[in-house]
């Protein structure tokens, strides 16, 4: 009997034997695991002998046929289609084929299967869709709305979270914490057999669509499959849970750490503390990545923005009958040093005046490299041609901006306290990052859609149009305080309300035909020097207040990962402490004396150890430290634990009198000299600036105009 | 930043380490006059960046060129100021 239902789909994978499984929400609220006939295929191109070829070693394997698609960077091309009728099988195929022929040129083989699915079907994750079932099979699918959808309506999704406490690594937990809706459980880890049967229960009962966890990835999951290997947490029962290994990796010039993986099938697992975005994002943020990507969610919280994006350019090229190459072809073309020596070079940075600044507005331009990317056309596949129609990088990126814009507009019209704000911010977010890793992955060396000189047409126009604003505050009589790749600090005499930047802002926007917005109006700005000289102009490193009193601030340690809760919570006193004043110099005594106050409890011992926990980010192995460095004692401290230490990990540990301890230590333990220096050098970073007008003046001199 | 070619601060930061030899042998009080000099080159980096210069600490002796006319300006207009204040308190006494 066939039922047809409106709901959403929510992932689609592959069982062990190859069929796709789609995963659908009613709107009734009935969960489908439904088979689908899903045939897939990809192609090789080269030689035309050894397409031949390869077609005779496929037989019996896959369906071939021969085909003319059309490659991004070459044009038409003829291709020998593979097609496979079982999509679980097409990995090994090709994996085969391309070992027998690494001669050919592979398309769409590696392409992630949601991606696919939503490029052939048009049904893209977590969108509205119409479906067909006759209860074991899906026979039919149309898409209600479009991925692109402003206000998409949302799947009544339950979650279950479990705490497994705060590191089981560490301290291994004696009771689990399990939260349904507003019913929180309390289970004993011991004995293993009522917390497994408790637990599973809950499952059956509550039958969470999400299970959101804290070390779930790298503990809970991993511990249940050690001691308990036939406890299965999935929706469907004939999968088991899939676990991918922790890797270290350097990426945008550091060392980064990504835990194990813990994967659910016909349910979603979110570790908190393994998924890079998720705490900024939240899950309205995760739904709208995986609704915008075409990734799965439980992919698109763990991995890089560049994964979505790179996904989002798939979808176009597959849209598009483009083919998307397995591995880039391109190489970078040979030029000239004086070419590499203009060309090959990021953002304009123009040095801050240093020193205090009353009345600044900040000008921002709206996502300027995308809006570049968009504007000019820029491509791999569009590059040095003038009347070009729009490139596969431009088209990607437009419904991004375009949504990201509405959003941002939406949430300006909210009142600040509305209860839809969490969830916008958390989608506008994740739509930023999207269009933040966009450029880079323009430059990617391994991007399959990147080429280095579009990279750098990008940061070329985008100082051009920066040089341009510069010249447009000037002529109009402002002075330019501080450039940074895509916001301007100007000043005029007489010039305070916002209404006094509007002309600039139209300007600007007139003459580089890029959106530009003002951030705001600083009542007081104060751009610091560096630390080694303090003569030494540092970019985007200030503090300031709005006009409406709020703060900003870039570059303090009030910033850094590695501060303090306590310093950190001295430097945020002293600012707003600063903030009460017309000019924070007046206030330089009062902050002093806070500091000092601050400084007096620690020296007491009255400040609780968590306040006192210092982070630092593991860049290395280590064995590979030579000099024992707070990182280096903590490393060796955790291994003597037992617990495995890789580069890029984020250790935990308080400074005491013999050195570093990972496990908070007694308060006659204590390095609270070390910790009253760390708080002493925050209040100078923020006050040693704000000196009595007279010796500022003789200081800096040369930047008085 | 560049990909292939470093960032004009970094090659600023290796020119000056380069100078360390040249720094130690001046005096003390020459030695900060240097250093004034080069924290000056700091102020005009894009500048200097822009400059496309195959060798860019020709540009950087430029920008340290263009502090030190604006302090002899700010000077000038000093003196200036300061001599009109004199011939003013003198003619108050004449």
């Amino acid at each position: 009997m066939k039922i047809e239902s409106t709901g959403w789909l929510m992932d689609i994978y592959t069982r062990p034997g190859g069929e796709l499984i789609c995963w659908l929400l009613g709107e009734d609220g009935r969960r489908w695991l439904l088979r689908m006939d899903f045939p897939v295929t990809f192609y090789a191109a080269g030689r035309a002998a050894d397409l031949r070829q390869a077609w005779r070693f496929l037989s019996g394997q896959a369906r071939c046929s021969r085909a003319t698609r059309r490659d991004l960077m070459e044009g038409e091309r003829t291709v020998l289609a593979v097609t496979v009728d079982l999509p679980g099988r097409l990995h090994s195929i090709y994996q085969r084929l391309a070992q027998a022929f690494p001669q050919l040129d592979y398309y769409d083989a590696d392409l992630p299967l949601s991606v696919r699915f939503a490029a052939q079907s048009g049904v893209s994750l977590l969108v509205r869709c119409r479906f067909e079932t006759d209860g074991q099979q899906l026979l039919g699918l149309q898409p209600l709305e479009s991925a692109w959808e402003m206000q998409a309506a949302l799947p009544p999704l339950r979650v279950m979270e479990i705490d497994c406490g705060d590191d089981p690594f560490l301290h291994p937990p004696r009771e689990i914490a399990v939260c349904c809706g507003r019913r929180r459980y309390h289970f004993a880890l011991q004995p293993l057999r009522a917390f497994l049967v408790n637990l599973q229960a809950l499952l059956n009962i509550y039958d969470p669509d999400v299970i959101l966890t804290r070390f779930g990835d790298t503990w809970l999951f991993p511990f249940l499959n050690e001691r308990a290997p036939l406890f299965n947490p999935n929706r469907d029962e004939q999968m088991k849970v899939e676990f991918r290994r922790e890797r270290s990796l350097f990426a945008y010039g550091q060392v980064l750490y990504r835990g194990a993986q813990a994967l659910l099938f016909g349910r979603w697992h979110i570790d908190r503390c393994n998924a890079l975005l998720f705490g900024e994002i939240g899950l309205a943020g995760a739904l709208e990545l995986a609704r915008v990507s075409g990734l799965g969610v439980q992919e698109a919280v763990r991995k890089s923005p560049g994964a979505g994006i790179t996904a989002l350019q798939m979808q176009t090229a597959l849209r598009e009958g483009v083919l998307v190459p397995a591995v880039k072809q391109q190489a970078e073309t040979t030029r000239t040093l004086t070419s590499l020596i203009r060309y090959d070079k990021g953002g304009m940075v123009y040095q801050p005046l240093v020193g205090v600044h009353h009345d600044v507005a900040e000008l921002d331009f709206a996502s300027m490299y995308p809006a570049i990317m968009v504007r000019y056309n820029i491509s791999p596949e569009t590059l040095n041609q003038s009347d070009a129609p729009p490139g596969l990088i431009p088209r990607t990126l437009q419904p991004l901006l375009v949504k990201r814009l509405a959003l941002k507009q939406c949430l300006r019209a909210l009142d600040r306290r509305d209860s839809r704000v969490g969830d916008l911010k958390g989608r506008q977010t994740a739509l930023k990052w999207l269009l933040v890793v966009c450029f880079g992955y323009l430059g990617y060396k391994n991007a399959r859609f990147g080429r280095v000189e579009s990279h750098e047409a990008v940061t070329a126009i985008s100082r051009e149009l920066l040089l341009q604003a510069k010249e447009s505050a000037e002529e109009m009589g402002f002075t330019v305080l501080h450039m940074y790749v895509d916001s301007l600090f100007v000043k005029r005499e007489g010039a305070r309300r916002e209404e006094d930047f509007l002309s600039l802002v139209e300007e600007i926007q007139a003459k580089t035909g890029i959106g530009v917005t003002l951030e705001g109006v600083y009542r007081w700005l104060v751009f610091l020097p560096a630390r080694r000289d303090q003569r030494i102009p540092v970019a985007n490193r200030y503090f300031g207040v709005f006009q409406d009193g709020s703060l900003k601030y870039r570059g303090i340690a009030l910033r850094r990962h590695d501060t303090c809760l306590y310093v950190a919570e001295t430097q945020l006193e002293i600012l707003h402490c600063l903030a009460r004043a017309d000019d924070p110099c007046e206030q330089r005594e009062t902050a002093w004396a806070l500091a000092g106050r601050r400084i007096q409890r620690l020296q007491r011992g009255e400040v609780p150890a968590d306040a006192l926990q210092m982070a630092v980010k593991l860049s290395r192995d280590p064995q590979a430290f030579r000099r024992p460095s707070a990182a280096a004692q903590a490393a060796r401290q955790f291994q003597a634990q037992g617990v495995t230490v890789r580069p890029g990990m984020r250790l935990f540990f308080w400074f005491t009198r013999q050195g570093v301890s990972i496990a908070p230590p007694p308060p006659e333990e204590m390095d609270w000299d070390r910790y009253a220096r760390l708080v002493l050098r925050a209040a100078g970073e923020l006050l040693d600036i704000l000196r009595p007008a007279q010796k500022n003046r003789q200081f800096y001199l040369p930047l008085l105009r | 930043m560049g990909r292939t070619v470093p960032t004009i601060t970094r090659q600023l930061n290796e020119t000056e380490t380069m100078l360390q030899s040249f720094r130690r042998t001046l005096r003390r009080t020459d030695q900060t006059l240097l250093d004034g000099l080069l924290a000056s080159a700091h102020r005009h980096l894009a500048a200097v960046s822009a400059s496309g210069a195959l060798l860019p600490f020709e540009a950087a002796l430029l920008a340290m060129l263009l502090e030190q006319a604006r302090q002899v300006e700010q000077l000038s207009r000093q003196v200036t100021m300061l001599e009109e204040e004199l011939a003013r308190l003198r003619g108050h006494e004449d």
